[in-house]
């Protein structure tokens, strides 16, 4: 069974975990072992908060640099700071705030390893949505939008309906195909 | 069959009460705190009699679980690496003593370290305590060490550490499990002072016992398929072994199935103490050198005595603080590989990536008190009555304060009030009357406050305490204390009011107030500065009183107040530095301070205190 390896960023309080649990929970539904790391703790109080996800036939739950098929970044600070962790050919998916993204400094390192990455504010897509707490779902649409994602899109927004308390459920689902539509359009 | 997609404190919890646990006490403590919560969880969903308790700290409960022990029945406590500290007297005490049931400290290590203040390895406390301790490498391990840690225990009659590291308990891994029920013996306490209440001429006689049952473990160990155990191929000489135990282990494992090395032996050593010295010498008879690799110290390290052949920490070849992050054991074992003419592994990674995301100098995040935290108004109204006081904390949430400049030191769980009192008579000695302002949380004063406030007002210290009392043990997920009156299944336990203990301590300044009314706070914290200072004053207690407002969103704030900023703001930074709202921030758009809605709790606190009044109600 080959293993991929997600590496999901951001700051304490954006809803790491649930965007975690949402995707291993795809893995699972197909029945693929998941192994993950999450932060608790002192980061969540704002800190920069990682989770790792690995499926497959692994022992250990941290995803090594160099490794990660994909990087989810609730933040593009948070992107970069763990860029070292894409694997050559890696995917990273990021909530940009408007900022060009990648960086100029950044994008010839992107070439060079062959990552391609998606862009989306999802942050304000939300807002405007009135689902500031969404964010996390509307990045899991720009990630199901991709060609290479491993889930079908339509398994990730029935996962992420089971897995919302109900009463985000509508707007995490209005967030994310508002971001899958527009990510699929660019 | 059911399935869920665990944290690996929740397979533990499921470990244990498969074993037959019958009792587990905790005092929650990253990274250890969800393992009560989750075997709650299963006593309820599989309808169990297993006893659950919070404790006051983590000794109260290593002790509960102990009593059990000696009652024929099968007990867990849990608790954080620092955590066992504050329990060490009775391990060392109860390593002695014995079991008649099974005792199993679960005590959860911390290297990096993320949520603690010491990187301290729980090994070294068993060889202390001369104890045995598995070491778990993933959640499914854990699961099945829970269980072989009641076992050895119940059958060895002494205490097993169960330490599982961060990396360990805050995995997720997916689980399936049958139904299952605990048994278990009614409790039974046979009477024997020579034993339960031995003199210093018994304690001799019982150390003697505690060091025969070590041998006899050390033999098992030797033995222990799964856990302790070699892949070498016989008669066959390696130029290198690797001996590694816990996460590194699992790290090492997927290193060589990845780069596909079976040239390179291992030793897992998953139960390092007592030692397996059989086992080992087996395997360093085979290996020209070794490299161990183990979190956080140096225990298998130390035990391998041939430092010419055995690689290490102390021989600089591994990192002797932070963590081992997968990243780190590649780079170790390559090195060692490159050293002894060996071909390295293969990984994968750009070397250069790491110099440019350092040259992008990406701001560094602290964390900080949330939005609307009653905390932020207490640090501010204290600094603004005091500013020149020194500031002793401790540890929750409120550390935090260290970003608003009101917390000067925080040195472990209670030095909030003792740090405060030494403080006090260090100047008083030489004529100074130095202001001196604690503050500590509720879960903490009821965890090791009120001895070392009982000992600041008899020794007839002055100081202002300020206890933040949120009404939960935020930090580590929100646990309840002893005033809140809910046990941990969520039923009702009594209530004891903090301002009662505080009275009990003998402290005569008791006020409360609500730090959300900045200026009621700092009218009241004027009035404790006098206390302090008049003639006849002492320790003037402030118990400042809001809900967390994560543990409670309602009820902490009931009405909503949103804010704005108004032009008159001048962005002189007052409420940046001084108030630190993260929902605050610079707007370069317009010009000066906006609020963020999207994470602003709407708590109307900062209209009180920007200096230009331009912070208003919308
Ligand atoms: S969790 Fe509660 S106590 Fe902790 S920082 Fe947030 S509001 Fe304050
Ligand atoms: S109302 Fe003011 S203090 Fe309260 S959360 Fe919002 S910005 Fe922060």
């Amino acid at each position: 069974m080959k293993t991929i390896n997600f590496v999901l960023s951001g700051l304490g309080g954006q809803g790491i975990l649930f965007l975690t649990r949402v995707l291993a929970q795809c893995a699972l539904d197909k029945g693929i072992p998941v192994l993950g790391a999450e932060t608790h703790g002192m980061a969540q109080r704002g800190g920069s908060v990682v989770s790792h996800l690995r499926t497959g036939d692994v022992e250990s739950s941290l995803v090594r640099e160099g490794t990660a098929h994909f990087l989810l970044a609730l933040e593009e600070n948070e992107a970069y700071r763990n860029l070292a962790v894409l694997s050559e050919k890696g995917t990273l998916c990021v909530n940009a705030s408007g900022n060009p993204f990648p960086k100029d400094s950044v994008r010839p390192y992107l070439e060079k390893m062959k990552i391609q990455s998606r862009a989306l504010p999802v942050g304000k897509i939300a807002l405007e949505l009135n689902a500031p707490l969404a964010a996390n779902s509307g990045l899991l649409g720009v990630f199901a939008a991709l060609e290479n994602t491993p889930f079908a899109k339509a398994d990730i927004r029935a996962t992420i309906a089971r897995l919302s308390p109900k009463r985000f459920q509508d707007l995490n689902l209005k967030v994310f195909d508002a971001c899958l539509e527009k990510t699929s359009a660019t | 069959m059911k399935e869920a997609f665990l944290l690996g404190n929740g397979a533990i919890a499921l470990g244990l009460l498969e074993g037959g646990c019958q009792v587990v006490t905790s005092y929650p403590g990253t990274p250890s705190s969800e393992i009560l919560p989750e075997v709650v969880r299963f006593v309820k969903s599989e309808n169990l009699k297993t006893y659950t308790e919070w404790s006051t700290n983590e000794k109260v409960a290593l002790d509960n679980a102990y009593a059990a022990a000696v009652s024929g029945k099968r007990a867990a406590c849990c608790m954080k690496q620092v955590g066992l500290n504050v329990a060490a007297d009775s391990l060392m005490s109860a390593a002695y003593m014995g079991t008649t049931g099974a005792l199993v400290v679960v005590s959860c290590d911390d290297p990096g370290p993320h949520s603690s203040q010491t990187e301290q390895d729980t090994r070294l406390m068993a060889r202390l305590a001369k104890v045995p301790v598995l070491d778990p490498s993933n959640p499914r391990e854990a699961r099945e060490m829970a269980k072989l840690a009641l076992d050895l225990s119940q059958k060895f009659k002494i205490p097993v550490i169960l330490r599982p590291g961060i990396r360990v308990c805050h995995a997720r891994q997916n689980f399936s499990w049958e139904s299952f029920s605990v048994g278990g013996k009614p409790a039974v306490f046979e009477k024997n002072p020579a034993r339960w209440a031995a003199t210093p001429r018994f304690r001799f006689l019982l150390h003697r016992e505690l060091n025969e049952k070590l041998v006899q473990i050390s033999k098992k160990f030797d033995r222990l398929r799964g856990v302790n155990e070699h892949n070498l191929t016989k008669n066959t000489k390696y130029p290198l072994g690797i001996v590694a135990g816990g996460v590194p282990y699992s790290v090492v494992k997927d290193l060589f199935t990845e780069s596909r090395r079976e040239d390179i032996p291992i030793l897992k050593l998953g139960a390092p103490y007592p030692f397996p010295e059989r086992l080992a010498k087996q395997f360093l008879r085979a290996c020209k050198k070794v490299l161990v690799l183990e979190e956080t110290d140096t225990v298998i390290e130390y035990f391998l005595r041939d430092r010419k052949k055995v690689l290490g920490r102390l021989s600089g070849h591994v990192p002797s603080e932070g963590e081992l992050l997968p990243g780190v054991i590649a780079r170790v074992i390559n090195n060692v590989l490159e050293d002894l003419g060996i071909p390295p592994m293969a990984v994968s990674g750009n070397p250069e990536v790491q110099e440019l995301v350092k040259n992008l100098n990406l701001p560094i995040r602290k964390p900080t008190l949330c939005p609307g935290c009653p905390h932020r108004a207490s640090f501010f109204a204290i600094r603004k009555v005091q500013p020149k006081a020194i500031f002793t904390s401790d540890i929750g949430c409120y550390t935090l304060g260290l970003n608003l400049g009101g917390v000067d030191t925080c040195l472990d769980m209670g030095a909030g009030i003792t740090m405060a009192s030494g403080f006090y008579q260090a100047f008083a000695q030489d004529g100074v009357e130095q202001p001196i302002v604690a503050t500590m949380g509720d879960s903490t004063f009821f965890h090791s406050g009120t001895a070392g406030l009982l000992n600041a007002v008899y020794n007839g210290a002055r100081f202002i305490l300020v206890l933040l009392d949120n009404d939960t043990t935020a930090m580590t997920g929100m646990q309840p204390t002893p005033a809140l009156g809910i046990r941990a299944d969520g039923s009702t336990g009594k209530a004891i009011p903090l301002e009662r203990v505080v009275a009990g301590c003998g402290v005569d300044f008791i006020e409360v107030v609500d730090p959300y009314d900045i200026k009621a706070m700092t009218t009241l914290l004027k009035k404790a500065k006098a206390y302090v200072a008049s003639p006849d004053g002492g320790i003037a207690v402030v118990i400042a009183r809001h809900p967390c407002v994560i543990a409670y969103r309602d009820r902490a704030i009931p009405e909503k107040r949103p804010v704005t900023v108004t032009d008159d703001c001048d962005e002189c930074g007052f409420c940046h530095q001084r108030f630190e709202c993260p929902a605050l921030y610079p707007d370069a758009e317009i010009g000066h301070t906006s609020v963020n809605k999207s994470i602003c709790a709407d708590c109307g606190v900062c209209t009180q205190i920007c200096p230009k009044g331009a912070i208003v109600g919308a």
